[in-house]
């Protein structure tokens, strides 16, 4: 592949993707060594985006497929389509087909629901494929993942083996609900994107959302940085810094106050607990933020 | 800057066995692997040097935040070393040895030093450790029963806790139609003959880590009653009591009645009673049985007040091993039974961050609650 580190972290940036030179080093030699890439960090931090970025970098298709427990083959891979495979059978019952003809059509191609595994694999273009939240899965999915990803063919006893025509380029990301395993680790290039830091953070906000004003998007920023430094059950993330800096800006209002931040605190927490536990603090949290705001204006 | 008389090759193949030393899983499938992600980059520049190794090397967060230091380490003692034109192959690589030296000694002093500290803490502990054997007898006879009982539906719920996931299965009760379709197609694709399957039973494996240790006396025959009759209703149960160590007793409690079980019991504990060391023995319950016995269908139950006599500071380690690979961590305390209680023993604070259900458990009715946790 002839893509170059600078169009990497070009690419990644006209598509709106604030990243560092670790993102943009993972993701370049991920595509060059064709490995798959782990991408781990706490929700919210842009883990998915990386992966639609990806896919729009290198102009092509997303194929997702979302992990949950109890995920199995069907789900993953393929699925016969029982109804018409019997209505197929019905139809061409007094037909001249013999058994064997008959037999040979309905596990055919046009009778198989295709599954994002076996889509990924089967795709005119090398696609780029997400497999979200991998330690959602439980370990029986994760040994037959790795089963696919080492050999990128699937076997469908009805029919054959189908060999991939392209290796997808592979995305995995998790946020550590469940520790994976060596060998999956080991079949990966891995990442780990954290919450960003102040200036990365306010770029973020600032190329999302041209129109902001600087001042609100500092303050914003400053009391999204003052907020992760509490234990909170679910610590905002990325996307929730966006939320708010969007929803403040469509209430036209160009400084954050006491009453402003207890109105909106519901876009930025999405615990009760977290909600009251904030509520109780804010007069020393606006307290902390402001003499930052106040700090980095001067 | 790098490459001066050295080969860039060798090297990165030393820096990676560097690494191994350092808890890194290193094969020879990384090494080719960090020498072809080279081809790729402009290795003149150190920063893209680290960081496209550091992409290629790392396989999980620890690593990552360690990559840093080993990174720097190892190429400035090789500098040096290529500084004082001494190139000679051995020379190339003195700091893992001295490295290696330096943690052999460090961990030989840790061995040294925690185990006169062990003895010495035990002793101490043996002293207010009550000698007198305690006499399980108390246990209300009439209690056992209603305990019995209401475990065993507890039992039932979690044996009958479904998978997701289905198998083949004549009794089933939904029709397993790719099975149906391709039995039938013998005999002219006529559906006669219909195949079932049903969901997959859930076993859900539970583990009991009691705490037996005198803060919790009062308790002390409840929690016998608790074990034994779990252990009774629900064979996948490991039932393990710690004070000032730990002790497996599954074996004990399954194949007994109670009265003999706890005869047995207390024949064999005269420990019980005494203190608590609540991580010393969660690290060595980790490091004994975990692997074994800890998986994501296991549901981990620690019957403790939380006071630790011994070293907090290991209980997050432990904890959060815990809390990775099992299902679900439940912290059954009797004090939380009261009103105005606050889980602010240390080695409650340590352990809370956790756990997923902090719950009371002392007396019948906290323990019926308990269905809706597992």
């Amino acid at each position: 592949m002839n893509i170059k580190l600078d169009d990497i972290k070009s690419m990644l940036s006209t598509q709106g993707y604030i990243t560092d030179e670790r993102v943009a080093m993972s993701v370049y030699l991920s595509l060059q060594l064709e490995k798959p890439l782990l991408i781990e960090g706490p929700a919210g931090v842009g883990k998915t985006e990386i992966a639609k970025v990806m896919a729009r970098a290198l102009e092509t298709d997303l194929i997702r497929l979302q992990c949950y427990e109890g995920l199995d083959a069907t789900h993953a891979l393929y699925e016969w389509n029982y109804q018409r495979q019997l209505l197929h059978l019905k139809m061409t019952e007094h037909g001249k087909q013999s058994l064997e003809e008959r037999e040979k059509t309905i596990f055919s191609d046009s009778f198989l629901m295709k599954r994002p595994l076996l889509q990924a694999i089967t795709h005119h273009k090398k696609p780029v494929l997400l497999i979200d939240e991998i330690d959602r899965s439980d370990e029986e999915f994760e040994s037959f993942l790795l089963e696919v990803l080492s050999d990128w063919q699937i076997t469908i006893p009805e029919t054959g083996t189908i060999l991939a025509t392209h290796i997808p380029q592979v995305i995995l990301t998790g946020n550590r609900t469940r520790e994976l395993s060596e060998a999956l680790r080991r079949r990966c290039l891995y990442l780990y994107i954290d919450y960003p830091g102040f200036e990365k953070e306010w770029l973020i906000v600032k190329t999302r959302l041209p129109d902001m004003d600087a001042k609100l998007a500092t303050e914003i920023c400053n009391f999204m940085q003052a907020l992760r430094q509490m234990q909170l059950e679910k610590t905002p993330g990325v996307s929730e810094t966006l939320d708010w800096a969007l929803a403040l800006s469509g209430l036209h209002i160009d400084h954050l106050d006491k009453t402003i931040i207890e109105q909106t605190l519901g876009v930025v927490l999405k615990d009760w607990r977290d909600t009251r536990q904030v509520q109780l603090s804010l007069s020393e949290l606006m307290e902390k933020t402001g003499v930052i705001s106040k700090l980095v204006n001067t | 800057m790098l490459i001066r008389q050295t080969s860039l090759t060798a090297n990165i193949v030393q820096f990676c066995r560097y690494l191994r030393q350092h808890d890194f899983t290193m094969g020879v499938e990384e090494e080719s692997l960090a020498l072809n992600a080279l081809k790729h980059i402009d290795y003149r520049s150190r920063d893209v040097f680290k960081q496209a190794l550091r992409a290629v090397l790392c396989r999980s967060r620890s690593q990552v935040s360690a990559f840093d230091q080993l990174f720097a380490d190892y190429w400035k003692e090789l500098e040096k070393a290529v500084d004082a034109k001494t190139v000679q192959k051995e020379k190339k690589e003195p700091k893992p040895m001295q490295q290696q030296a330096q943690a052999f000694k460090a961990l030989k002093s840790w061995l040294h030093g925690n185990k006169t500290d062990e003895t010495e803490t035990t002793a101490a502990y043996s002293l207010h450790e009550s000698l007198s054997r305690k006499d399980f007898s108390m246990v209300a006879p009439d209690e056992l029963p209603e305990l019995t009982q209401y475990l065993k539906a507890l039992a039932k719920r979690l044996a009958a806790h479904t998978n997701r996931r289905y198998r083949a299965d004549a009794g089933g009760n939904k029709p397993d139609l790719r099975k149906t379709l391709r039995n039938n197609m013998r005999r002219g694709g006529e559906l006669l003959q219909l195949a079932w399957r049903k969901r997959k039973p859930n076993r859900t494996r539970l583990v009991l880590l009691c705490d037996v240790s005198q803060s919790m006396e009062l308790y002390t025959s409840f929690l016998l009653q608790f074990m034994y009759g779990f252990q009774q209703a629900y064979s996948r149960t490991q039932t393990f009591a710690f004070g000032t160590t730990l002790q497996e007793i599954t074996p004990v409690l399954a194949k007994n009645d109670f009265a003999t079980a706890m005869r047995k019991i207390s024949s064999q504990n005269q420990g019980w009673s005494g203190g608590t060391r609540i991580g010393t023995c969660l690290m060595h319950f980790v490091s004994q049985y975990g692997k074994r016995l800890i998986n994501k269908k296991t549901v981990v139950i620690i019957l403790s007040d939380g006071w630790d006599q011994g070293d907090t500071s290991v209980i997050p380690e432990s904890m959060g091993w815990l809390k990775t690979h099992s299902r679900k961590i439940i912290w059954l305390n009797p004090l939380a039974g009261f009103d105005r209680y606050q889980p602010d023993t240390a080695g409650m604070q340590a352990a809370l961050p956790y756990i997923h259900v902090l719950a009371p458990v002392h007396n019948l009715q906290s323990l019926r609650r308990l269905a809706q946790y597992l």
